[in-house]
């Protein structure tokens, strides 16, 4: 129940159903219709969340599953959506079991199967639920609200146009208006829309009444918009008793990656990200991923990032089914080849195994704290190192020491930022004779420089800007100092000289390196 | 990959006492040791540091392979802490070049920062010692991570070198590091800004500290960088006659090595020089 203006009614329940009640109508035409009526405060987004757990359960029939569009309305803060075919709050999950009854029984029988499990699954943790199948969307979302009998619920293939033949026309999932406007003129059953003449059906009422006939009947695609992408790759293991112990869930991954793996081979992909995902027999579903940086299909390697993963998964009271998915592959190249090295001698192919190093160092740390340097042609020192992912084509033999050789003498340690220091320098061209950083004062005794770095006018800067096109360009004097201990640092002085309001030559040092 | 075996070391002038023992039992004695083996993993037993008067200290020659290397920033000479380590990162880009050299495949640089002034190594530099596109540079938020980095690394044959970075040592870790590098025979390398505790497990550790430079007569020019060299710990290796072997070393940037300055004719004080006539074994 929520406020429009006036309380009004979220859902209800088979009893005030039958007693005429229907959702969006106010509570005092409810409590008039029927004056002992009970009625709790809705909330929409508990409702929404607990779809969304019910949809993650049952990821466990097929990838696809969609939150039907028209039920789920419940969560918006509008009320308007609610008002779709009058049954707002009746939330309903959208399964496309295609390719997926072969696990449960074959042909028909399968398909049975896998509708009682679904419904007695549910009613097991206590949900009211139908749950009917059908060929098209249309036609089961229909069946599951309005079928009379039980055995309707399942509609053998081809069968739609006749199930749907005495079922009313709120099955049809149409507008408020349109469905009003059909009873007033006594189209009350789908069947009677069938003899119709189509052009002034879609002339008095727009295209929807027909487009949601065709899509119940199967003239018409409906595609189910699923929650997650469904991987290519899948493959699950059910248990007959719940299992719980890591060890036992250890060696189930295991044969689950063994089938994942012969599917891989046969269609010669390799994988880049697996998710694993325990459906717990309290009905929730705990999933972690793994990712690698390149593709592979190495069972023993995959295993081996997948243990230390499988520690984070909770089983809590046993899991009952897994599925092993690969959200992410890519044609495999067939070689997992080495970092490049220059003149060392080759290592076999095959016992190298950098890049599996170089995964399970990325699935503790992080990918962006396993990275690979790439030289890059700039002035900036600071701009010259690029980290890169394990995954990129390394620099050439050599590029680095080309880089290296185009510049002047650098420190071995480059300050991410460099650090204003204060200075003492009799000159203004001059090397300072004292800098002091962090406390400390170093008298420099001898020096190197200046040596000049502008900045690179034809690059946006970090913040977007460009430098003003007729100001003078930053540019920062280098100087390699070294003081009275031995210690060597790379200072430089930003921009020019320039004249205080007393007169006196200003200049902002910084310290930006240590030389070896 | 040439295989350097204990025959092909003539035995140094400090080593005329051991010159007289057999080989098998040299070899026995070093694996009762839980040392090294001469050969292991088809590479060499130990790399030489280029600089023969310290390499006649080491066992076999130079820094062996299998074992755990430290290097730590020292103060200077006037006893300050200095407030950098770019001279125990030359000389760290130093070994890790000879031992990348030596064995082929990935460099492994774990570091963790320090934080507000974090300076990450500078690859343009180290290209002097070895190619920075073989580096695998990984960054750890804790030590307890760092240090699993590196046993990671030291257990992947494809690694040549496995350097740590970071500030303080603990002998637990170097003693798993330690038996890691042991088994894979991959060297180990823990650069640290700060001292370590003297208890901690290392084959050798180094301390290092930058030395004033040689100007250009007449010139006050920053001149090839030098190093105050101190080998605290030298398991394994040959005593010497000092009880802290020190040495003043110059990098030439131009032919890309790195040899001993003589201090007579650098014509420096002998300050750095304890006199000891007493041969005293160091770790």
């Amino acid at each position: 129940m929520w406020h429009d203006g006036c309380p009004r009614l979220a859902a209800v329940n088979g009893h005030a159903r039958a007693a005429g009640l229907r959702p969006h109508m106010r509570l005092a035409d409810a409590r008039a219709l029927l004056p002992d009526l009970v009625t709790t405060a809705g909330e929409p987004q508990a409702d929404r969340r607990l779809i969304e757990t019910l949809a993650n359960w049952c990821d466990r029939y097929t990838p696809w599953v969609a939150i039907d569009p028209l039920g789920s309305a419940i969560a918006e803060e509008g009320t308007e959506a609610c008002s779709a075919g009058g049954f707002g709050g009746d939330a309903g999950l959208l399964l496309d079991v295609t390719g997926c009854t072969h696990l449960f029984g074959t042909g028909e029988a399968g398909e049975r199967a896998l509708l009682t499990d679904l419904t007695q699954r549910l009613s097991r943790h206590d949900f009211s639920c139908r749950a009917a199948m059908a060929d098209t969307a249309g036609a089961a979302w229909a069946l599951a609200r309005f079928a009379e009998r039980q055995t309707d619920l399942f509609c053998p293939r081809h069968g739609q146009r006749a199930a749907l033949a005495t079922l009313p026309v709120e099955g049809l999932r149409l507008d408020a208006p349109i469905l009003e406007t059909f009873l007033k003129l006594g189209l009350r059953r789908i069947g009677d829309l069938y003899p119709m003449p189509r052009a002034p059906l879609a002339r008095r009422f727009g295209d929807q009444p027909l487009a949601r006939l065709d899509q119940a009947l199967g003239t018409l695609a409906e595609p189910i918009e699923p929650r997650r992408p469904p991987p290519a790759f899948r493959t699950r293991l059910a248990f007959a008793e719940p299992i719980g112990r890591p060890e036992d869930i250890a060696a189930a991954t295991s044969r689950l990656l063994a089938a994942l793996c012969r599917q891989f081979e046969q269609a010669g992909v390799g994988a880049r990200k697996l998710e694993i995902a325990l459906y717990r027999v309290d009905g929730s579903v705990d999933r972690t991923s793994i990712g690698t940086s390149r593709p592979n299909r190495d069972n023993p390697k995959l295993m081996k990032l997948f243990e230390e993963k499988l520690g984070e998964l909770d089983a809590g009271f046993g899991v009952e089914l897994m599925i092993l998915g690969a959200p992410e592959v890519e044609a495999w190249d067939g070689t997992q080849d080495a970092l490049p090295d220059q003149n060392a001698p080759a290592v076999p192919a095959g016992i190298d195994g950098t890049i599996d190093l170089a995964d399970r160092l990325a699935l503790r740390l992080g990918t962006a704290n396993v990275v690979r340097l790439l030289p890059r042609d700039s002035h900036l020192p600071e701009r010259v190192q690029v980290a890169v992912s394990v995954g990129t084509k390394p620099a050439a033999t050599g590029a680095w020491a080309r880089v290296a050789g185009l510049k002047g003498a650098r420190p071995t340690r480059l300050l991410q930022r460099p650090e204003p220091v204060d200075v003492m320098a009799p000159v203004p061209d001059d090397p300072p004779r004292h800098f002091s950083w962090r406390q400390h004062k170093h008298r420099i005794v001898r020096a190197e420089g200046p040596e000049r770095i502008a900045d690179e006018w034809w690059r946006p800067r970090p913040d977007g800007s460009r430098p003003p096109a007729g100001g003078v360009p930053l540019v920062r004097d280098y100087y390699r100092v070294e003081d009275d201990d031995g210690g060597r640092f790379w200072l430089f002085r930003d921009g020019a000289y320039k004249v205080a309001a007393n007169g006196q030559p200003t200049a902002r040092w910084f310290l930006h390196g240590f030389c070896a | 990959m040439p295989v350097i075996s204990p025959h092909a070391f003539a035995p140094s002038a400090a080593n005329d006492l051991a010159a007289g023992v057999p080989l098998g039992l040299r070899e026995k004695v070093r694996r009762l040791e839980r040392a090294h083996s001469a050969q292991r993993g088809g590479r060499a037993a130990s790399v030489a540091l280029g600089m023969p008067a310290i390499d006649a200290l080491l066992p076999e020659g130079g820094l062996l392979t299998g074992a755990l290397h430290e290097i730590e920033a020292g103060p200077a000479p006037s006893g300050r802490v200095a407030s950098h380590d770019g001279a125990a990162l030359g000389f760290a880009g130093h070994i890790v070049g000879r031992f990348a050299r030596q064995a082929g495949g990935t460099i492994l640089w774990c570091r963790r920062p320090t934080g507000t002034f974090d300076a990450p190594p500078y690859a343009p530099t180290l290209s002097a010692w070895f190619d920075p596109a073989r580096v695998l540079m990984v960054t750890a938020q804790r030590d307890a991570d760092l240090f699993w980095a590196m046993e990671e690394g030291l257990r992947c044959p494809g690694i040549a070198v496995v350097l740590g970075e970071t500030r303080a040592a603990d002998p637990t870790a170097g003693r798993r590091l330690s038996l890691a590098a042991e088994k894979s025979g991959i060297p180990a390398l823990l650069l640290r800004t700060q001292p370590a505790p003297p208890q901690s497990v290392c084959a050798t550790r180094w301390r290092i500290a930058s030395a004033p430079s040689h100007s250009t007569p007449g010139l006050s020019d920053v001149g090839a960088a030098r190093w105050r060299l101190e080998l605290r710990r030298n398991r394994f290796g040959t005593p010497s006659a000092a009880e802290i072997p020190s040495w003043l070393v110059e990098w030439n940037d131009e032919t890309h090595c790195l040899s001993v300055v003589s201090q007579t004719l650098d014509g420096s004080s002998s300050a750095y020089w304890p006199e000891s006539d007493t041969a005293r074994l160091v770790g």
